[in-house]
């Protein structure tokens, strides 16, 4: 298996599975955690982000498909998404090739996708836990916006408005500090999210501010 | 026409044997021979079988756990039969996924036939045509697999029937649905 990436709690690798192209992911243990909290907290993830894909996809949120889950090894063989960029990357190359008017109007599709995606995943109560821009991927050619979501492991499974909130308040600093100036699109993301997470997006948006005061106030003490 | 031999990937010194045979005349016949202990082997019903592809999955995941020791049924050839199916229920899954005495086409899973003599022994009793195993989709029934998987349509917008069920597969210790 040839290492592909090497992230700060996992190890990607690139295979073949009987002939199809796969991503394994492999997390890997932390010296620092005591051995047996390690364990079951590496267990807890793999299980974690096995269900949240499953569970996505049967909503019509497109993730890898699942080949192989060695629980052994916290491994996950995982259908390798061919021909796909992460949503990080396309969008930096878009806001480096056109300026920056042209760039939001060129993204304003993607976010558009990204709310309604994250709508309907929230909307059965699939918490990501970590939506950056990293952690989707766009297939083929990005002007289609096939959106995959990826790397579930902190994910789970709760009707809270308070969790969802803060998913997507991870999502604006993480879009915000990666990408400059995208505060329009995260507007984007969020008015299509109200549509497809159409009975629960009220509650979730009032916790959104709640976390955004939250968060300033933390910022002006420290 | 011949078995197909695969390496298993993840454990290499590992493998599996598939066949595929139409025109069967004896089923019920084979099927007493397994239960007999003749031969070990995992016969399966074809009409649930979309793609080769779903059955390796399913003896994959299976070999693993015999390594492991972590298998729910008696032997690798019935956890094979047994991880092809959604269901914790065993029985439930043998009757779904298991072939019946009245089929007339059937595939079959030997793991770790190292000298081919199993293979053989299953040719030499079959009374039928082995076929090209990529030739099983023939025999699919798609609305009972996609009932028996519950599988959507909503599901299927963004993927293929193969991967809603192989998904299933491997993620069944795990996920119930
Ligand atoms: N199924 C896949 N197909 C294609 N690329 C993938 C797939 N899974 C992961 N990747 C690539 O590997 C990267 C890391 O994967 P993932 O996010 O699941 O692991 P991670 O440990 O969280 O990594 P990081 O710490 O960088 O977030 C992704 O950003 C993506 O570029
Ligand atoms: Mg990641």
């Amino acid at each position: 298996m040839e290492l592909w990436k090497q992230g700060a709690e996992a190890k990607i690798h690139k295979t073949d599975f009987y002939g199809k192209p796969c991503i394994v992911k492999e997390r890997f243990s932390k010296s620092y955690r005591h051995p047996i909290l390690d364990k079951s907290l590496t267990a807890q993830r793999v299980k974690s982000e096995i269900r949240a894909m499953l569970r996505c996809r049967m909503s019509g949120i497109l993730t890898p498909t699942v080949y192989f889950v060695n629980m052994d090894s916290s491994c996950i063989y995982m259908e390798e998404m061919l021909d796909s960029v992460t949503v990080r990357d396309y969008i930096q190359s878009v806001q480096s090739s056109k300026t920056a008017v042209e760039a939001i109007e060129t993204l304003t599709p993607l976010a558009n996708t990204i709310g309604h995606t994250l709508g309907i995943m929230h909307k059965q109560n699939i918490v990501h836990g970590d939506l950056t821009t990293s952690n989707m991927l766009l297939q083929g050619d990005p002007s289609n916006n096939r959106l995959c979501l990826i790397d579930f492991g902190l994910s789970f499974f709760e009707n809270l408005s308070e969790d969802k909130g803060v998913d997507l308040y991870v999502l604006e600093r993480a879009l915000i500090s990666t990408h400059p100036n995208t505060e329009k699109l995260f507007n984007v993301i969020l008015e299509a999210y109200c549509k497809s997470n159409d009975t629960g997006s009220k509650d979730v948006i009032a916790k959104l501010e709640e976390v955004r005061m939250r968060g300033r106030k933390r910022t002006m003490v420290g | 026409m011949a078995a197909k031999v695969i390496q298993c990937g993840p454990y290499p010194e590992c493998n599996m044997t598939l066949m595929l045979f139409s025109n069967v005349l004896n089923a019920a016949e084979v099927r007493k021979c397994v239960m007999g202990g003749e031969f070990e082997a995992a016969l399966l019903k074809t009409s649930m079988i979309l793609e080769p592809f779903q059955v390796i999955v399913a003896a994959n995941r299976a070999i693993h756990l015999h390594r492991i020791k972590k298998m729910m049924t008696k032997n690798v050839h019935s956890e094979v039969l047994f991880s092809l199916s959604p269901s914790k229920n065993i029985s439930d899954s043998f009757r779904k996924f298991g072939l019946a005495d009245n089929e007339t086409s059937m595939f079959v899973v030997i793991v770790n036939d190292t000298d081919g003599s199993t293979c053989q022994a299953v040719i030499d009793r079959v009374k039928g045509q082995l076929t090209d195993i990529t030739d099983v989709g023939k025999y699919s029934d798609l609305p009972t697999i996609q009932k028996v998987y519950k599988i959507s349509e909503t599901e299927l917008s963004v993927c293929s029937a193969v991967d809603a069920v192989v998904s299933r597969i491997s993620s069944k210790d795990i996920v119930t649905v």
